[in-house]
């Protein structure tokens, strides 16, 4: 959107339309924007002062207004976040618990719910698979894998070799592993704050 | 008498009613030229009776647009940037017809209840 000839009491007010609107497909969103912008760069001359500014938003309407009237009508407004949107974020970092299908039915009902986005859902579903399942591989991996490895040769061509386990992952794992740790936290953390 | 909430109800049903023509008054504006959405909404906004709030008329072009009942063209303004110009296309134009014949014999009939029903 370029906003060189908006006002920016302007500007901020469709910055405001924009977030009512993000549960609408993407391109009526776009046109909408579009027209508004049209509108308020024709309506209010950039260097209105802020009061005639916003008595044009006054007779323009409340964003939340041009959004429901924009919304199809099949389109039901998206349901708030409720115990069902909770269990979907739960089982979305918990559910490998139960052999990976409480992550399947986390999916199942994030993309069932009317709370989120179709890009909060991808971001739920591939951010990352199976929540905190790799997380703890990873920590098994890191603290089972050996370290060292100490041979013992033997004339014959014969070795025999010892594995000395480090006792705890290396520098590199625990970054890996906290990253592995904060990503599907963080994805919980940005699904509960979108959900309505 | 007063019923309960009956001004909730009325202001519901005109609400209902202005819905319901403020499509045709668009298509009637474009009639006989084209005009851009600025230009539209200042049109309509300025009869009291029709528009509460000018933002929500910009859905209201959307769907007509998609519906097939006008069309676009972007043209360059030297007052700002671009403008969508909109005109009435042959589906529109069948359209506003139908209405005006219907809303001709609505009116009438609504007026001539309304008179029979008037108590003064």
């Amino acid at each position: 959107m370029s906003t060189s000839s908006l006002h920016p009491v302007a500007t901020a007010y469709l910055q405001q339309v924009r977030r009512e609107g993000r549960d609408l497909p993407g391109d009526r969103l776009t046109e909408l924007m579009i027209d508004l912008e049209e509108h308020l760069s024709a309506a209010i001359p950039v260097d209105a002062s802020e009061e005639d500014a916003r008595e044009v938003l006054d007779r323009f309407g409340d964003p939340r207004e041009i959004i429901e009237a924009e919304r199809p009508v099949s389109m039901v407004p998206p349901e708030r976040r409720g115990p069902r949107e909770w269990a979907a974020i739960f089982l979305l970092l918990f559910g490998f618990i139960a052999a990976g299908v409480g992550w399947v039915v986390g999916v199942v009902l994030l993309w069932r719910s009317r709370a989120w986005t179709t890009r909060d859902k991808l971001i739920g579903t591939l951010v990352l698979p199976g929540g905190l399942f790799l997380t703890g591989v990873f920590l098994l991996l890191a603290l089972g894998r050996p370290r060292k490895e100490m041979c013992i040769h033997y004339g014959t061509g014969v070795a025999h070799c010892t594995h000395i386990s480090s006792g705890g992952p290396s520098t590199l794992d625990s970054v890996a592993l906290i990253l592995l740790a904060l990503t599907p936290i963080a994805t919980a953390v940005y699904l509960a704050r979108r959900a309505r | 008498m007063v019923a309960k909430g009956g001004a909730a109800k009325r202001d519901a049903a005109i609400s209902q009613l202005r819905r319901g023509v403020i499509e045709f008054c668009v298509l009637a504006l474009l009639a006989d030229e084209e005009r851009y959405g600025f230009e539209l909404v200042q049109k309509l906004a300025g009869e009291d009776a029709l528009v509460t709030t000018e933002g929500t008329l910009y859905p209201l072009l959307g769907r007509l647009r998609r519906e097939g009942a006008v069309e676009t063209t972007w043209r360059e303004s030297s007052a700002g940037p671009p403008r969508r110009y909109y005109r009435l296309t042959p589906a529109g134009r069948k359209s506003l017809a139908a209405f005006v014949d219907e809303w001709s014999r609505f009116r009438g009939s609504v007026d001539a209840i309304l008179k029979i029903g008037d108590p003064q």
